[in-house]
């Protein structure tokens, strides 16, 4: 992992940025985001999805950037986002695991795939692995009920798993991990 | 002023046209059981306990008067067997959302539900979560708290549930709170509201404790007043009585 040090940048509307432990690539990545966008409320969901998109996850000084461009209190973007299971607070791993568990994937068994990767990732829902290679989630139905149980690693659907199947598919992605 | 003629219970009331059906029946002194209204924050709509029967023509419906603007002629009916089977429900759900809590309790008694084993308590809970302080807090400009999570998990909240620096401590949503559950701490000249702790000034006149110093600045932005002519609000209307009691008592 590249090692990023804190660097001093003022703007205009958060001129305390430096203290709040932010980096430069990400305040830039962050301000290019909140360019592309008006300074109204209605775009704030659009934003934070923008910014869940770029970083995995919305950090608080995210969140304090998006609140004073858009002139909006913190307290209703923090309601947003913790009411929309898309956007996260917390950081997420490189690899992100949903684990279906619709009503098709549930029939099929999806508990047992989930109960394996908790196992094999030592986590549970919700959580990262220490590596910060892997987060598990379970999600509700992603319309891909033919293919049950199904798992999706990044956009990447694994579809009639079995609990054999597992170690597999993770070592492919642990592997693409060090040799790449 | 438009006018319609509205009969809450078999009286014979006129409102202006638009009026909602609680403040109608509000000024007739008709009392419609309510938590989430208050006068200065209306439509919220969301503790239903002030349903009431609408009779519009030929049709009949219950609605939520607190959120029903009276447009044409109607006749409301605030207590039939209906409507108090249906605020019956809806108070044992508010019981078993607010287990704990001594007002919900005492309003629910009120309406005759005895037995509420039937749904699961949720212990620990006084909130009904009527959003009454948030929209309180909206009002007063400052947008501290809101509503954090959804579903079972939905609560009241400061931003990362730390203190919030938007927050006063004025303690409006402690004030308009249906169900009492938003606790003020106050010794010694501190306030102690959301996790947060502040400075109490004390009034001009009187010498009590009375309003925040964060308060105090977010007020003289707007209005300038120096800090010794601030008075709390015993004092101001002491101050008035007297006033009043001056011109009319010769």
């Amino acid at each position: 992992m590249k090692v990023r040090s804190p660097v001093v940048f003022k703007t205009k509307n958060a001129p305390d940025i430096e203290k709040r432990g932010i980096y430069m690539e990400d305040t830039i990545k962050l301000k290019q985001i909140l360019s592309g966008y008006p300074e109204e409320k209605r775009f704030s969901l659009a934003i934070m999805q923008d910014v869940q998109r770029e970083f995995n996850y919305i950090s608080r000084e995210a969140l304090e950037l998006i609140s004073e461009h858009l002139s909006i209190p913190l307290s209703k973007l923090y309601s947003m986002a913790t009411f929309y299971r898309a956007l996260s607070l917390e950081p997420k791993g490189k690899y992100i695991i949903k684990v279906c568990d619709g009503t098709a994937c549930h029939i099929r068994s999806s508990l047992v795939i989930l109960s394996e990767l908790e196992k094999l990732l030592a986590i549970s829902p919700g959580e990262m692995t220490k590596d910060g290679l892997f987060s598990l989630e379970t999600v509700n139905c992603v319309g891909a009920c033919a293919l049950a149980p199904v798992m999706i690693i990044n956009g990447e659907y694994h579809g009639k798993m079995s609990s054999k199947d597992i170690a597999g598919i993770l070592e492919q992605y642990k592997g693409g991990e060090s040799h790449g | 002023m438009e006018t319609v003629k509205v009969i809450i219970n078999n009286k014979e009331c006129v409102a202006e046209k638009g009026k909602f059906l609680i403040d109608i029946a509000k000024d007739n002194r008709i009392g419609i059981p309510h938590l989430c209204h208050h006068e200065s924050l209306r439509g919220l709509n969301s503790c239903r306990l002030c349903i009431v029967e609408v009779t519009e023509g030929s049709r009949t419906r219950v609605v939520t008067s607190c959120t029903f603007p009276a447009m044409t002629d109607l006749i409301v009916q605030t207590n039939t067997d209906h409507i108090k089977k249906m605020r019956k429900v809806l108070m044992s759900l508010l019981v078993a959302e607010t287990p704990d809590n001594v007002k919900i309790q005492k309003m629910a008694k009120a309406y005759g539900v005895a037995d509420y084993s039937r749904y699961g308590m949720n212990k620990g809970n006084d909130c009904v979560m009527c959003g009454l302080c948030v929209k309180a807090c909206e009002e007063v400009n400052c947008s501290a708290i809101a509503t954090v999570n959804r579903g079972v998990t939905k609560k009241i909240a400061t931003p990362y549930e730390t203190a919030s620096k938007d927050c006063v401590g004025c303690g409006s949503c402690s004030y308009v709170c249906p169900a009492e559950c938003i606790k003020i701490e106050e010794s010694g000249g501190i306030r102690k509201i959301w996790d947060k702790e502040f400075k109490l000034l004390k009034c001009g006149s009187c010498g009590k404790y009375y309003i925040t110093e964060e308060q105090y600045n977010q007020l003289s932005n707007e209005h300038k007043v120096p800090q010794e002519s601030l008075v709390c609000d015993c004092c101001k209307n002491d101050k008035y009585a007297k006033q009043m009691a001056k011109i009319f008592i010769k």
